[in-house]
């Protein structure tokens, strides 16, 4: 479904197939099924992807508890912490603190069956996948900017339908390889990763940053970015990408005292000066070394 | 907020800060240091700051402990934020920080840099590096803090604005005594609100909800089972904190959920509640768990 035409038919979010229900009036529940086309090399759903199941989850819960005011994502964070085991990820959401100009969400993620039951194993609900949190800036109702006015209007249930990803999530958005080693990767914007104010959607963003991370550090160990799996991505959204292509880059930090290493990528939207959109601390592993490690 | 520019030279030991409402960033010996814009515009956008790591601050990991480096960006982005807005001033709303190394030399060099000033809102970037160790990075964090209106609060300050690095504790005590943080083990850990722990606002300082953060998810990663700890023991490295609420009253319980152990990291939920002040929930977040 869509609200004021949002998403259109051909989209991001149509195509990762999400479906959503707000279970209470500040608690929601959004899931998407685990395909080979949003897992990494370790067979764990890619962070960005789950960034952006948190974000719609999120949003949908701030959409109700703000209504008739509106938002927009100031940061969110984002920890895997478990294993994936499908079939589906669901994250829940709920209210941490509802303040005049913020609101503060949190969110778990765990493995749901076909029916939306917790995953079981060895008689007990499996451990989650993450953990994420998120700050929403409020913005009047009255705010030009904001072309969704229908928070209200919300209903319990509903879903992005839409054709479904036949490859790669990174290749259906169309994220083009510029330097690996300098984390540079290039992202037209169109309507196919809108958010509601027609700029380039949070959770595309959160997926761009983790696929320029990967690649920089995955150079930085001599890998390629496939072989480097990201697990902690901390976001801040600071204006919004309308003109693109958006371009990020990288710089590593450093090796971490685990074989972890980490690198601060920089958003932005090269078709309006440059300007800087989000900068995003990205951390993680290789893939050897997260398989290799006792769990 | 009267900026003190003066202070005891830096290598006279003493049990006394050189001023209270410096007290917290006294303890870490953080100096600090506007770096004037370019262009005289007297909201700076970059900031700079340097402390030693004592041996009394560092942790199992061999360097300071996080909760120090968090206290030491807290001070560092609060300033530089601050700045920014006058004659507004600001509070904290999140700190996300990524820790790439556990082990220092010191002394570590702080830099703070404006990203963006809004209507409502501040975000800093902030970035630490070990001088002792040929500038390998340390740190790298995000901060948001909310503008406020200071009301009677007087924020006058001698520019370009510095302070200098407080000197030694003659009786050097560890974090956990100095903040006020009750022995014990297990997922819940308490602080007792001393009168020295409040900042100019009068609400508890944000480094010291960073260092019970800290503290309180090591116990209770160790509380949790074997794997979570190495031969040293258990440091925290990454954390986000969302500053829900002040804390104004006390004691203060951080109440953690270990989340999952993945390749020797264990991440731990941490909610903290001002248990005088209704028990309501002041701070959210989570710290990685590093066995070291």
């Amino acid at each position: 479904m869509a609200f004021n035409d949002y998403p259109p038919p051909e989209h991001f979010l149509g195509d990762l197939g999400m479906e959503a229900e707000l279970t209470t009036e500040t608690t929601a529940k959004v899931r998407t099924r685990v395909t080979p086309f949003v897992t990494t090399v370790d067979g764990g759903v890619r962070s960005g992807v789950l960034a952006t199941l948190v974000d719609i989850v999120g949003g949908a819960i701030a959409a109700r508890v703000l209504r008739p005011d509106w938002m927009a994502t100031a940061d969110l964070s984002l920890q895997l912490v478990g294993r994936v085991r499908g079939p589906w990820v669901e994250a829940r959401g709920s209210v941490a603190r509802r303040g005049r100009t913020t609101l503060v969400i949190e969110a778990i993620v765990v493995c749901v069956d076909e029916d939306g039951n917790d995953t079981v194993v060895d008689g007990y609900p499996a451990d989650p996948v993450a953990w994420a949190s998120m700050t929403f800036s409020v913005l009047p109702a009255q705010n030009p900017s904001s072309s969704v006015q229908t928070a209200g209007e919300l209903p319990a249930r509903w879903s992005f339908a839409g054709g479904g990803l036949d490859r790669p999530v990174l290749d259906a958005l169309m994220v083009e390889m510029v330097d690996a080693a300098a984390g540079r990767l290039s992202l037209a914007v169109r309507p196919y990763l809108h958010n509601s104010f027609r700029a380039m959607q949070g959770g595309v963003i959160a997926l761009l940053a983790e696929a320029a991370g990967a690649e920089a550090l995955g150079a930085a160990h001599e890998l390629d970015g496939a072989s480097f799996v990201v697990t902690d991505l901390q976001i801040a959204y600071l204006a919004l990408g309308r003109v693109g292509p958006v371009v990020s880059s990288a710089r590593v930090l450093g090796n971490g005292p685990d074989g972890r290493a980490g690198a601060v990528v920089e958003l932005r939207d090269s078709g309006a000066d440059d300007r800087l959109m989000t900068v995003v601390n990205v951390s993680g592993a290789p893939a050897a070394v997260l398989a290799g490690a006792a769990t | 907020m009267t900026a003190d520019t003066t202070g005891t030279r830096a290598d006279e030991p003493t049990d006394e800060p050189t001023d209270p409402r410096r007290h917290v960033s006294d303890y870490f010996r953080l100096e600090r240091w506007e770096l004037p814009s370019p262009d005289g515009d007297e909201h700076p956008a970059a900031f700079a700051g340097r402390a030693p790591v004592d041996d009394h601050h560092r942790g199992p990991g061999g360097g300071l402990r996080t909760g120090g480096l968090l206290t030491n960006l807290d001070t560092l982005g609060g300033f530089t934020s601050g700045l920014a807005v006058l004659p507004d001033w600001i509070v904290t709303t999140s700190l996300l920080a990524t820790v790439s190394e556990l082990d220092h030399v010191g002394p570590l060099r702080y830099r703070g840099d404006v990203l963006r000033r809004g209507r409502t809102s501040v975000v800093t970037a902030l970035d630490v590096v070990d001088e002792g160790a040929g500038d390998r990075h340390v740190a790298a964090a995000t901060m948001t803090c909310a503008i406020l209106d200071p009301g009677a609060m007087e924020l006058e300050f001698d520019r370009p604005f510095s302070s200098t690095m407080a000197p030694p504790l003659a009786h050097p005590v560890g974090p956990e005594e100095f903040f006020c943080i009750e022995p014990g083990e297990g997922p819940v850990t308490r602080l007792d609100l001393a009168d020295r722990l409040r900042n100019p606002w009068g609400i508890l300082h944000g480094g010291a909800v960073a260092m019970l953060a800290d503290e309180a998810a090591c116990r209770a990663a160790v509380a949790h089972g074997p794997t979570a700890s190495g031969p040293a023991g258990v440091a925290a490295a990454d954390a986000v904190l969302h500053y829900l609420r002040p804390v104004k009253v006390g004691p203060v319980e951080a109440r953690c959920q270990v989340l999952g152990t993945r390749a020797g990291r264990t991440t731990v939920r941490v909610a903290i509640h001002d248990v005088g002040a209704d028990d309501r929930m002041t701070t959210l977040g989570s710290v990685t768990v590093l066995a070291v």
